[in-house]
C-alpha cells in the first residue's frame, strides 16, 4: 500500500473532529452552573494580602497584590498605601511578610514590591510576560475577579472571587475627587462592582484563571459622575518621558526590568499643579471671599466662545461638583490638562443651560 | 506532487480548523439551553418558600423564608425589630398571611416566625435546609427576597452569582448584629432583602441574607453581601422554636494572635476569667489554642468563627497546648451579652475596625402602599415574657411536646413515695479498695422521718458511711453538695424522682425548654476517644429550678430519652453531672441500668443499678 495523502487527511479529519467534538463538549458541559472553587484556589496561591499606610481621609490601609516572581515580587497599584517603610503582606498560606518598594511607576499606577527575605523562593506566581501575550479580552467575555475588598480576609483566608462580564473596553474618563486618575488609557469596564476599598492591585482573569488585568483604584466617572468598577488590562503601554527622549513602557517590560533591578523611573509628570487647561473665559474680579463665578468677558475664539459661554453667565456647576466661588471654579480648571472637556451648568437668566467645554493648551503669549 | 504531499493536509487542517472555529463559534444551544433550564427549575422550586415580611400597616418589611410545612420561618432579627412581633406575611400564592414571632437572637441577627395558614391543617411549601459547610467559594448561589419592598404581589426577586467566600467573619454592630462564620456573596442583595434566604443550586437553603459591606457607596449592593450560614441557625434552632432570646457564647478568656518564627499566626491565651469554665478545665495564660470545636485555630477571625456560632451554655471540645503537650477538655461557654438586653444597637461591645452597616429596610425612600389587613388575630399566641422568653407560647408547646413524648418512655406520676434504688459502684472517689472491684450502693429517696416529722429526704448509703440531705432545709453548700466530690449527688437523686413524678408541678421557679445542645456522654470503657467530639449527642434540653436547684436535663433528639442531667447550686460552679444509660425496661417504664456521675475534671462513680422500688402515692 501506498502513502496516500488524500487518506492521511481523511483520517486526519476523522481524529480532529472527534478531538474537536471532544473539547467542545468538555466545554459546553461546563458552561453555565460549574463551579470556580478550583480555579480561585490557583488564583488565590499567586495573591497576597498588603497592609501599609493609611486608615484616615477614607484611604484603607489594605490592599492587594499578585506575586510575579517566585522569590517574592509582587505587582500591586501605586497608591498611598506605599507611602511608608512599614508595609507587609500575608501570603496564601498566611505567611507574613515584611516588604520593601522596588520601583514604583506612577504613568502605569503600579508598584513593584519585594518580600524582605531573601531565602524565599518557589512561591506560585503570575508570569506577567506570558499574560501580556495573549490578545486583550472582549467586551461580553466573563471574568472573575479577586481582590481583598474591604478587608474581608486575613492571613491564609483567600480574596473574595467575584464574577462579571467586560462591558467596554474603551478610555478610562474618571477622576478621583477633583483630580485625573493617575492612569487614564484603555480600560477594561466591569459589569460587577469590584473596585471596592481594598481592591485596588487585585486582578481579573478569564474563567480559568489567566490573568486578564489588575483592578483599578476607586473612581467616579467624569461623564456619570457614578462609581465605576474597570481593570487596566495587563497588555498595557504607556508613553512616558525619560530625560529628553519618549519612551513606551508596558506592564510586563516594567516587571521584568524592576526585578532585574534595572527599571529606570520616568520624569515626575507635572500634570496636577500648574495652569491647567486654557478656556478663554474671563471672570468678573474677585472681590470677596466666595465671589460667585460670573463670566465677565469670553475671549473671541477661545473654547469658551466656541462653547457657546457669554458674558453674565453664572457657572453654577462643573462636572455635577457645585461651584460656589470663582475660587473654586479655578481650583477645578488648575487640575485639569488641555484637551479634557468639563460639562457646565450655567444660569442664564433663570434658565440652566448645559455647555460643554473642551480646553486646549494655552496659546503662546506674543513677544 | 511533492508539493502535495505537504499541501493537502495543511490545508485539510486549516479548513478544519476553520469549520471547528466556526462551530465553536455557535452558541453551545443543547449544553446552555439545559444549565438554564436547571437554573429555572431550581427558581420554581425556591419560590413558593419565599417570604416577604410586612409591619402591620405595611411600613417596614423585609424578607424571610419558610422552613417547615407547619408554617415556621426564617427571616433577621433587624426585621423583626422593625415589623414588631405581629407581622403580615406575603407568599409567592399572592396571599398575605398573619405571622407571629416566636424566638430571636439579637446578636446573630436571625428570628423564627410563624406564619399561620388561612384554612386550619393546611401546609405550607418549605424550603429544605442544606449544609453551609459544603458551601464553597465560587460555587453558584441564588437569593430570593423583596429588595425595597417593590413587590405588591409578593412574588420574590431572585438574583444569581458567586459564592466570594466562606467563613468569613463581620463584626458586630455594638453588641449585636455579629455575622460568624458567614457566607459572603456577590449575587445582589439590597435593602428588603434581609432575612430573604440564600440556596445552593440543588434548592437547598444555605443562609439568610443580612447584611453587606458598604463604603461610599451607600446602603445598596456593593458586590459584597453576606449571609448568616445555615449551620449557625441550625444550633440555635431549637432555641428558637422554643420563643427563647438567645444569647451567643463567649470563651471567658482572650485569646489574640501571636505570629511564631515563620510568621505564621497562633492563638495563644493572654487573659482569662477565674470563675470561667475554661480556667476550671484548666486552661490558663499563655496556653496556645489548637482547635476548638476540630477547626484548627490560625487568626482571630478563625476563633471567632467557631465561637461565634454556638449559643451560651453549649458544651464544645477545645484542643490547647503548653510547652508541646496537647490537651483536650470540653468547655461550658459563657453567655456574649452579661444578660439579654432588650435594647440592641446600643454602642459598646467590641471594637468595630470595619462595622458593615445593616440594610435596613426604608432609608430615606419612602414604601410602596401597604399591604393592609384586619388586627392580627395571632395575638393569644404572643406571650413574650422578657429577657429570656422572646414568646413563652411557644416555649409551652416545645416543652410540652417534650414532656408527652418522655412520658412514652415510662410513666412515674403515681409513684410519688419513697424511692429505693440498689446497686453497686466503683471508682476510688467511693474510697472502693484495691482488690476490691466494687462496693454495694443505695439510694434512697423520699419523704423520710426525722424525729417526729418528714422531710423530703435524699440518702445515700454504702459500706460504712451514709449521707442524708433534708434538700429543703440545708443551705450550706458543703450539705448540699453531699456526698463530698460529687458536686451533689443527693440532690440530684432528688431532682430526678421529682421530675419523674411530679413533673412541672415540682419545679415552681422554672421549667422550660433550653433549645438544643450538645450532650457528651463519656465512653463506657477506659479508653479514651479520639476526639470529645465522638462522643456528642445532640438533645433537647430542660431547664429548670426549684429552692436552690438548677438543673438542666438532656433528652437525646432522636427520641427523647434522658441520657442525663446536671444540677448546681450558682452560676459559676461546676455541677454535679449524670449520665444515664443501658434502659430495659420494667412494667412498661424504662429504667437505667448504668449511671456515671462526674464532677468537675474528675469522674465520681460508676453505678450499675439493680433494684428499683417505687412507692406509690400515700
Amino acid at each position: 500500500m501506498t502513502f496516500s495523502p488524500a487518506l492521511a487527511a481523511r483520517k486526519g479529519v476523522v481524529i480532529l473532529t472527534l478531538a474537536a467534538a471532544t473539547l467542545f463538549g468538555g466545554a459546553t458541559a461546563a458552561v453555565a452552573q460549574q463551579s470556580f472553587t478550583d480555579v480561585a484556589a490557583g488564583v488565590n496561591k499567586k495573591m497576597v494580602k498588603l497592609f501599609g499606610a493609611g486608615g484616615f481621609k477614607g484611604l484603607p490601609a489594605y490592599g492587594t497584590g499578585i506575586l510575579v516572581s517566585p522569590k517574592g515580587h509582587i505587582l500591586t497599584v501605586n497608591n498611598h498605601l506605599l507611602s511608608t517603610t512599614d508595609i507587609k503582606i500575608h501570603l496564601s498560606d498566611g505567611r507574613s511578610f515584611p516588604v520593601r518598594v522596588v520601583f514604583r511607576e506612577p504613568e502605569l499606577d503600579l508598584a513593584l514590591l519585594k518580600i524582605d527575605d531573601d531565602t524565599i523562593d518557589a512561591l506560585p506566581y503570575f508570569d506577567i510576560a506570558e499574560a501580556a501575550k495573549r490578545p486583550l479580552a472582549q467586551p461580553g467575555d466573563w471574568i472573575l475577579a479577586f481582590s481583598n475588598q474591604f478587608h474581608i480576609a486575613t492571613r491564609d483566608e483567600p480574596m473574595s472571587i467575584q464574577r462579571g462580564v467586560i462591558s467596554a473596553l474603551t478610555d478610562l474618563r474618571a477622576r478621583r475627587g477633583d483630580f485625573d486618575p493617575p492612569y487614564n488609557g484603555e480600560a477594561y469596564f466591569l459589569d460587577v462592582i469590584a473596585c471596592n476599598p481594598g481592591a485596588a492591585g487585585g486582578i481579573i482573569t478569564d474563567r480559568k484563571g489567566h490573568l486578564l488585568g489588575f483592578l483599578g483604584r476607586e473612581l467616579k466617572s467624569r461623564l456619570s459622575d457614578t462609581w465605576i468598577n474597570y481593570a487596566m488590562p495587563v497588555q498595557t503601554e504607556v508613553e512616558l518621558q525619560r530625560d529628553e527622549t519618549k519612551v513606551k513602557v508596558n506592564v510586563a517590560t516594567f516587571v521584568q526590568e524592576s526585578i532585574a533591578g534595572k527599571y529606570i523611573v520616568s520624569n515626575p509628570r507635572t500634570k496636577e499643579k500648574g495652569p491647567g487647561g486654557y478656556h478663554g473665559i474671563v471672570l468678573v474680579p474677585n472681590a470677596v471671599q466666595a465671589t460667585p463665578a460670573y463670566v465677565e468677558e469670553v475671549v473671541p475664539g477661545s473654547p469658551a466662545a466656541e462653547a457657546g459661554l457669554r458674558p453674565d453667565d453664572l457657572i453654577v456647576y462643573v462636572e455635577g461638583e457645585l461651584i460656589p466661588s470663582i475660587k473654586a471654579f479655578r481650583e477645578i480648571i488648575r487640575q485639569t490638562r488641555p484637551g479634557t472637556a468639563l460639562r457646565l451648568e450655567v444660569q442664564r437668566g433663570n434658565r440652566l443651560h448645559t455647555i460643554n467645554l473642551k480646553l486646549t493648551e494655552h496659546p503662546k503669549q506674543k513677544g | 506532487m511533492r508539493f502535495n504531499r505537504f499541501l493537502m493536509p495543511t490545508c485539510s487542517a486549516a479548513l478544519l480548523l476553520t469549520a471547528w472555529w466556526a462551530w465553536a463559534q455557535q452558541p453551545p444551544a443543547d449544553a446552555v439551553l439545559k444549565a438554564e433550564a436547571e437554573r429555572v427549575g431550581v427558581i420554581q422550586k425556591i419560590v413558593p418558600a419565599v417570604v416577604a415580611v410586612f409591619a402591620p400597616g405595611g411600613k417596614n418589611g423585609g424578607s424571610g423564608v419558610v422552613i417547615s410545612k407547619d408554617g415556621y420561618a426564617l427571616t433577621n432579627f433587624h426585621v423583626v425589630q422593625a415589623t414588631g412581633p405581629l407581622m403580615k406575611c406575603g407568599l409567592a400564592d399572592g396571599v398575605l398571611y398573619d405571622a407571629v414571632l416566636v424566638g430571636e437572637d439579637k446578636v446573630g441577627d436571625v428570628a423564627l416566625i410563624r406564619l399561620y395558614p388561612k384554612k386550619e391543617g393546611q401546609d405550607f411549601p418549605f424550603a429544605p435546609l442544606g449544609d453551609s459547610d459544603l458551601v464553597r467559594e465560587g460555587d453558584w448561589s441564588v437569593a430570593a427576597g423583596n429588595p425595597f419592598l417593590l413587590a405588591r404581589d409578593f412574588r420574590p426577586t431572585v438574583t444569581f452569582g458567586l459564592v466570594s467566600g466562606v467563613h468569613r467573619y463581620q463584626y458586630p454592630a455594638g453588641s449585636f448584629l455579629e455575622y460568624p462564620d458567614c457566607i459572603q456573596i456577590d449575587t445582589s442583595i439590597n435593602p428588603g432583602n434581609s432575612g430573604g434566604p440564600l440556596y445552593n443550586m440543588k434548592g437547598e437553603l444555605i443562609g439568610i441574607n443580612g447584611r453587606g459591606s458598604f463604603d461610599k457607596r451607600g446602603r445598596v449592593n456593593s458586590g459584597v453581601g453576606y449571609a448568616i450560614s445555615i449551620n449557625q441557625i441550625k444550633n440555635f434552632m431549637g432555641h428558637l422554636r422554643a420563643g427563647l432570646e438567645c444569647d451567643h457564647a463567649s470563651l471567658g478568656a482572650r485569646v489574640t494572635t501571636q505570629t511564631d518564627k515563620y510568621g505564621l499566626g497562633q492563638m495563644t491565651v493572654t487573659s482569662i476569667l477565674d470563675d470561667s469554665d475554661a480556667a476550671r478545665r484548666g486552661l490558663d495564660i499563655d496556653d496556645e489554642l489548637v482547635s476548638f470545636d476540630g477547626r484548627p485555630m490560625g487568626s482571630v477571625n478563625q476563633y471567632f468563627n467557631v465561637l461565634g456560632v454556638f449559643p451560651r451554655g453549649w458544651r464544645v471540645p477545645l484542643e490547647y497546648r503548653r510547652k508541646e503537650v496537647r490537651k483536650e477538655v470540653l468547655v461550658r461557654l459563657m453567655g456574649k451579652t452579661a444578660q439579654v438586653l432588650l435594647d440592641p444597637l446600643q454602642p459598646g461591645g467590641p471594637p468595630q475596625p470595619q462595622p458593615g452597616p445593616i440594610p435596613k429596610p426604608g432609608g430615606k425612600k419612602p414604601f410602596p402602599p401597604a399591604p393592609q389587613g384586619p388586627p392580627s388575630p395571632l395575638t393569644k399566641f404572643f406571650q413574650p415574657k422578657q429577657p429570656t422568653v422572646a414568646n413563652m407560647y411557644f416555649n409551652n408547646l416545645e416543652r410540652d411536646r417534650l414532656l408527652a413524648a418522655f412520658k412514652k418512655h415510662g410513666d412515674f406520676s403515681a409513684l410519688t413515695g419513697t424511692w429505693t434504688i440498689a446497686g453497686d459502684a466503683r471508682y476510688k472517689a467511693l474510697a472502693v479498695k484495691p482488690g476490691q472491684e466494687t462496693k454495694a450502693v443505695t439510694f434512697t429517696v423520699g419523704e423520710l422521718k426525722d424525729g417526729d416529722k418528714t422531710y423530703p429526704t435524699a440518702q445515700m448509703a454504702t459500706e460504712g458511711s451514709t449521707w442524708s440531705l433534708k434538700v429543703l432545709e440545708s443551705t450550706d453548700q458543703a450539705v448540699l453538695k453531699q456526698p463530698p466530690s460529687s458536686g451533689g449527688l443527693l440532690s440530684a437523686m432528688y431532682l430526678y424522682q421529682l421530675l419523674l413524678t411530679k413533673g412541672q408541678q415540682g419545679f415552681e421557679d422554672e421549667f422550660i425548654h433550653g433549645g438544643y445542645e450538645p450532650f457528651y456522654p463519656p465512653a463506657k470503657t477506659d479508653k479514651a476517644p479520639a476526639s470529645l467530639k465522638d462522643l456528642r449527642v445532640d438533645c433537647e434540653v430542660l431547664r429548670t429550678r426549684t429552692a436552690q436547684y438548677q438543673a438542666k436535663w438532656y433528652f437525646d433528639r432522636r427520641d427523647l430519652r434522658l441520657l442525663g442531667f446536671e444540677v448546681r447550686l450558682t452560676d459559676n460552679e461546676d455541677p454535679c453531672e449524670v449520665y444515664l444509660s443501658d434502659y430495659d425496661t420494667v412494667d412498661g417504664r424504662e429504667l437505667p441500668r448504668r449511671m456515671q456521675v462526674i464532677h468537675g475534671n474528675a469522674p465520681y462513680g460508676v453505678f450499675h443499678l439493680k433494684g428499683f422500688r417505687f412507692g406509690e402515692a400515700k
